[in-house]
Formats: C-alpha cells, sequence, structure tokens
C-alpha cells in the first residue's frame, strides 16, 4: 500500500509542475494554454532520446528538456501576437496535437507508435533498487518546491502585477506603458519550460513513453487541477493536483468494494463519479479550493 | 450554502481517504489475480470479451473449491487503451491488492509500459499484443504473449491471396505497431514488385481518409491490403466505397466484425478478411462458445475472448503446478503444462486440475490456439483463416494450417 501511495504522490508531482506552469499562462496572464500534453511529451521525448539514442548524461538531457519546452514555449506565444483567448486556445491544442502527430509519424528517430523504452534513471546507482521509488518521490518534490518558488516569486514581483494587469485588460495595461507581447513571450517560454521538465521527469519514472500517453486528456487533467484548485493562486493548485489524482485514482477502489459491479459498468461508473465529484467540487468552491487571494487597499498606513 | 473547509482539515480528508483502500487487500489466503482490459478507447471492441472470459474461468475455479485449497480473487481493472493510465492502474493492483500476474493487456503499448513495474515486483505477464520489443523488455522472462506477432499474420495473409492469383497491390496501414509490422510480413510474401504505390501509414482518429485513400488507388491496383482496426477500416472503407474502387479490399478480420457489418450493410460485398483463428474443430473452442453463450459460425467470433479463457486457464494451471504464487515459479510452470508432447492433453481447467492432482503431466490446447510456448514466451503459429463477406455473412475461402 505505501508503494502504491508513493507511486500516486509521484504522479502528484508531475501534475503539480504541469499545474503551476499552466497557472502562470493562464491564471496569471490570462493565455489559454490546450497543449500542455505536447510540451510534456517534448519534454519527455528530448530528454528521453538523448539518453537513450544519443547516450548524453541525464544531468544534461533533463536541462535540454526544459530547453526544448521554453524555446517551443517563446515560439508558440510568438502566434498570441494575433490571437488571443479563443483563438489562442485553438493554436495551442493544434500545436498539441502536431508534436504528438510527429514524435508517432517520425518513428526513424523517436520509435513511433512501439514506444521509446528509456534505462536511465537519475541517481539509479546510488541506492538499492527498493528504495528507489521513494528517492524519486523526493527528487520530483525537490522540482514541484523549486517550481513553486519561482512561480510565487513571479507572482509577488511587479512583474506577477503586471500580468495580472494583461489578463484583466491587455489594452489598459499597454495603455499604461507596459510591453504586453515581451510579457506574453516570457511567461509563455517559462512555463514551457516547466512543462519540459514535468515531461523529463515522467519520461525517466515511467522509462517507456509513447504517443498514446499525450493524448490530450493529459492537459484536461491539469487543467481540472488548476480550476478546482483555484486558478491564480499557486497554493491552491497544489492541492488541486492532488485532489484530481486522487478523484482519478480514488474511484478505481469502488470495484474492489462493490464486487457485484462487473468491469464495464465499473469503468463508467467510476468515470461518471470523476465527473460529479468536480462538479460537487465547483459548486461548492466556485472559485476553487483555495481561491486567489484579492488585492486588498489598505487605508491605513497612509492615513496614519 | 454554507460549507467550509480549511485547509488542514482537507488534507486530512484527503489523506484518510486514501489510506481506506489499506482494507481493501485481499485476504492473505486468496490468491489475487489482476485483470487490466481495453475496456474502453481503441480496444473497446475487444475488451470486455476478455474481461467477461476472465471472469468466468475464475466463477468457475472458486465454485469448485479453488486453486492450492484456496479462492482465487480477480481485481478487474481498464487500462482505457492508454498506456498513461493503464500504467497507475498497474500500480494499484501490484502495491494494493497484491496480485502475482497481471493478464489481459491489449495494446503493445500498454503492455511494455507496465513491464517495468511487473518485472521490478515479479509479477507474471499475460498479453494479446504484438510489437517484437516484448520479449527484448522481458528481461525475467515473465511475460506470456497469446497472440501470434504480426508478421506472421501479415505472411500468412499473403500467402493466402497470392494464392487467388492477384497480381497488384496498393498498400496502406494504421499507424500503429501491430498493423506496421503485419504490412512487412505481407510485403515479404508478394513482393515489392507487386506493390503499385509506395506502402504509407495513416493515423488513427481521422473523420476523413479522403487524401489517403486516393493515393492508394491512384494506380488502380487490383486489391488493396489495409491491416486496421474497426473504427479506422470503417472509415477508410466508406471513402474507398465512395471513390468507386471496384478492386478486392483485403484486410483482418479484426476491422469487419459486426460491428463494421453494421455500419456498412450491403455495401460490404466481397471484402476479403484475415485471421488466425482457432481450430474450430477444438474441443476447447467449442466449450468456450457455450460458455459464452455463442452459436457456432464460419465468422470468426471474439477472437480475444478466446485468448482471455486461455490466459487465466493457463495462469491457475501454472499456479497448481508450481503450488506457489511467486512469478518465477508461475512463470516456469506456465511452459510445463502448455507445451511438449507425450502430455495428455487438456482442453479447459477443470479436467486440468483433475489431471495434475492425479499426478500427470499436462499440456493444456486452448480456445484461441493449441497453445505452444516458444523460449521468449510468445505463442507458437495458429491456424489462418480468409474470408469473404457475402450477403452480410462471413464465408471461409481458404485456410492455411500450421
Amino acid at each position: 500500500m505505501s508503494a502504491y501511495l508513493v507511486s500516486m504522490a509521484t504522479y502528484a508531482g508531475f501534475f503539480m509542475i504541469l499545474a503551476l506552469a499552466l497557472n502562470l499562462q493562464w491564471g496569471l496572464t490570462g493565455m489559454v494554454n490546450f497543449g500542455i500534453a505536447g510540451f510534456y511529451a517534448l519534454g519527455a521525448y528530448t530528454s528521453g532520446l538523448l539518453s537513450a539514442k544519443a547516450g548524453w548524461p541525464l544531468g544534461l538531457s533533463i536541462p535540454m528538456a526544459i530547453a526544448a519546452g521554453f524555446a517551443a514555449g517563446g515560439l508558440v506565444a510568438l502566434l498570441s501576437m494575433r490571437l488571443r483567448e479563443d483563438f489562442l486556445a485553438i493554436v495551442t491544442l493544434g500545436v498539441g496535437e502536431v508534436i504528438r502527430l510527429i514524435v508517432l509519424n517520425e518513428d526513424q528517430i523517436t520509435e513511433g507508435p512501439r514506444g521509446l523504452r528509456i534505462e536511465a534513471q537519475p541517481f539509479q546507482s546510488l541506492m538499492a533498487p527498493e528504495n528507489y521509488p521513494v528517492f524519486y518521490l523526493g527528487f520530483v518534490a525537490f522540482f514541484v518546491a523549486i517550481t513553486y518558488w519561482i512561480c510565487e516569486r513571479i507572482r509577488k514581483a511587479p512583474m506577477g502585477r503586471t500580468l495580472r494587469a494583461i489578463r484583466e485588460d491587455d489594452v489598459v495595461a499597454g495603455v499604461l506603458g507596459k510591453n504586453v507581447f515581451r510579457h506574453r513571450i516570457q511567461i509563455f517560454a517559462i512555463g514551457g519550460g516547466f512543462m519540459g521538465l514535468a515531461g523529463a521527469l515522467y519520461a525517466h519514472y515511467s522509462q517507456n513513453i509513447s504517443p498514446e500517453v499525450f493524448m490530450p486528456t493529459v492537459a484536461m487533467f491539469i487543467w481540472m487541477s488548476v480550476i478546482v484548485g483555484g486558478a491564480g493562486n499557486n497554493r491552491g493548485l497544489l492541492i488541486g493536483a492532488g485532489t484530481v489524482i486522487m478523484f482519478l485514482e480514488g474511484t478505481r477502489f469502488f470495484g474492489d468494494v462493490l464486487p457485484w459491479l462487473d468491469a464495464e459498468t465499473m469503468s463508467s461508473v467510476r468515470i461518471i463519479t470523476i465527473g460529479l465529484l468536480l462538479i460537487v467540487t465547483l459548486r461548492l468552491r466556485p472559485r476553487g479550493l483555495l481561491p486567489e487571494p484579492k488585492f486588498t487597499y489598505t487605508r491605513d498606513k497612509i492615513a496614519g | 450554502m454554507s460549507f467550509h473547509m480549511n485547509r488542514r482539515s482537507f488534507l486530512a480528508a484527503g489523506t484518510a481517504a486514501l489510506l481506506v483502500p489499506t482494507i481493501l487487500r485481499a485476504q492473505e489466503s486468496d490468491i489475487a489475480i489482476g485483470s487490466l482490459t481495453p475496456n474502453t478507447g481503441g480496444g473497446a471492441p475487444f475488451g470486455p470479451n476478455i474481461t467477461a472470459a476472465h471472469k468466468r474461468v475464475v466463477d468457475a475455479v472458486n465454485a469448485a473449491g479453488g486453486i492450492l485449497g484456496r479462492q482465487v480473487r480477480l481485481f478487474q481493472e481498464n487500462s482505457e487503451t492508454n498506456p498513461e493510465t493503464a500504467v497507475r492502474a498497474a500500480d494499484k493492483l501490484i502495491n494494493v491488492n497484491g496480485v502475482c500476474a497481471i493478464v489481459g493487456t491489449f495494446s503493445s503499448s500498454v503492455t511494455l509500459g507496465v513491464m517495468p513495474k511487473c518485472q521490478a515486483a515479479n509479477v507474471v505477464q499475460m498479453c494479446t499484443s504484438s510489437s517484437s520489443d516484448i520479449p527484448v523488455a522481458d528481461e525475467k522472462g515473465l511475460v506470456f504473449n497469446f497472440q501470434p506477432l504480426s508478421p506472421i499474420w501479415g505472411r500468412a495473409i499473403g500467402e493466402l491471396v497470392k494464392s487467388r492469383g492477384i497480381e497488384t497491390f496498393g498498400l496502406m496501414a494504421l499507424n500503429n505497431d501491430f498493423t506496421r509490422s503485419m504490412m512487412d510480413g505481407f510485403i515479404e510474401i508478394v513482393g515489392q514488385d507487386a506493390l503499385l504505390n509506395e506502402p504509407f501509414y495513416y493515423n488513427a482518429q481521422q473523420s476523413s481518409y479522403r487524401s489517403e485513400v486516393t493515393q492508394l488507388i491512384e494506380k488502380n491496383p487490383q486489391a488493396v491490403f489495409v491491416p486496421s482496426y474497426v473504427t479506422d477500416f470503417t472509415a477508410v472503407y466508406k471513402e474507398l466505397y465512395r471513390q468507386g474502387y471496384e478492386g478486392t479490399v483485403i484486410t483482418t478480420s479484426l476491422s469487419t466484425g459486426p460491428q463494421f457489418k453494421e455500419a456498412i450493410g450491403g455495401a460490404a460485398e466481397g471484402i476479403v478478411h484475415g485471421f488466425p483463428v482457432p481450430a474450430i474443430n477444438s474441443p476447447a473452442y467449442k466449450e468456450y462458445l457455450v460458455e459464452a453463450g455463442l452459436e457456432a459460425s464460419d465468422s470468426v467470433q471474439h477472437p480475444f475472448g478466446t485468448a482471455g479463457r486461455d490466459q487465466l486457464t493457463t495462469l491457475l494451471l501454472a499456479i497448481e503446478k508450481a503450488g506457489s504464487t511467486a512469478g518465477p515459479d508461475i512463470a516456469k510452470a506456465v511452459w510445463e503444462v502448455t507445451t511438449g508432447e507425450g502430455k495428455t492433453t487438456v482442453y479447459n481447467l477443470a479436467d486440468g486440475l483433475a489431471a495434475l492432482r492425479a499426478g500427470k503431466d499436462i499440456n493444456y490446447s486452448g480456445a484461441s490456439g493449441s497453445i505452444e510456448f516458444d523460449e521468449e514466451g510468445m505463442v507458437l503459429g495458429r491456424d489462418f483463416q480468409l474470408s469473404e463477406i457475402r450477403d452480410g455473412e462471413d464465408v471461409v475461402i481458404e485456410r492455411l494450417e500450421y
């Protein structure tokens, strides 16, 4: 059982990094990204291919995954010069699918549909295999912490205020002299880099990746995490990602306690329940479990 | 509505919810087995048959007193034909339910995806997959594949259609490992010269295959071969029909099941399709039809359901033979109960158990084939059958016996 909790917590870690990245892009800046799975795939395949095929050490291949996500994020943001909101959403969804289809079809490089096996795992030789899952959880937690720290710094900095202004009304932000376009590119690139990191961590954890892993449903899970947790609030997201994993995985146990349901009915019941739990959560907490704190203006300091 | 939950109570409730499953672990006395089948997604037309077959075998054995004096508990999970979900489901089966084997995985990416976890925990895997990477990745010798690798399918279909005097072919395949390797096997037999177009792959889940089909029949080949699954083949065939193609359409019987015939109706006339078939006269196959409540016919019925029955039967016989639920012991016993000559042939679990308990050596012959494994755990050849759709029914036109 504890081994199971450790591996679910590791999965929650991947979701948390992705959710923090999406929060930068959407929660803070208002840029819709439905192509999360594509950036995730890009990171996973960059690090996976560099280590499995080119023999690079993980100390280089994982940073390369971050760089690939960063560059791809910046390029996609260039499109946002003329596109916003729903149009950007369609473009990012397309970009995600394009990345997946390239991975699927360029099989001389990526092994295509048969999937890529990756032997390398970070610091594998330093410990006994039975301790490795716990170590990896710590490893992922470390990156979650770093990502969280960076995201919080951005949110609290003057840049964070600018981003929120862009989210609420980019014309006003522009009129006030903020370079809206540059901020958008920066934030999309940083978010893309985090998604690449999450992909690399996933690839070396699961040791077997194939294009089917990176279907657009992954993006939906991350959106669920952000909406349930509370858009704009980084702490809320961590809880949101954990909650979504709990909904997805906890419902598996129905089958064990309700043995009269056959497997087919069971899987439908499970998916219905996940939907219901989301609806109930959002009915009770419409702005998420931990909503974004509203900026309050305190008079006292000036008046005093 | 007033509802207040602070962070602490939320975390406490979350942790408590995650700990509930501790009580769900199988009782120590039960033998836990995991069934991980594609009940939704790409494998959805086949998964439910596999699931049902697994459950029937377990119910029957429990009613008859179980294995090694213990009851068998089957934990069923849906892989959603998606390796990402399947890995988490396998994690639950292994670490929470404590299963000794995971049976029923269907697509290669799922079988390969859960393999690192299974190997680490010494869990036996039984699958119906096609990738030639499976024996390579199976470092501990714990994986048994109940389906011939797909180049064998391609070669067999190639042999069968060649003997019908067709000389020129157009080729395209769904882009997945199973169908791609089938195409390679087919080309090996008919030869590059017989191909009028450069073979190419198409992607699943497109709403239209117009340009693909145009390219396929551009040089008007006598026949086209399209290794595929039912969903995409339905769309491809509609387009072939719309463009007025008059040659022979060849595919696998997987693509032309009841779901296809219902969608296409009379236009399906003349499609030729091939499939590795159970020896239709085998007692095990006849028993399967009765168990599943089916009528005997020329069509290939429940292609993967029969394999599901064989997986669980083989597994339980092996556990009885090994007298243990440790993965490596089971894997060794799988060969002993399925492969080798001069043993008592059995066709179902009850007879097999009776023979084992009487101290005999047995060789299980299954509903999906005779179930003999090579040293890598891949099932050896099966009979192959080529059928044609006439008046909405499958009519057998040729059979290749191994």
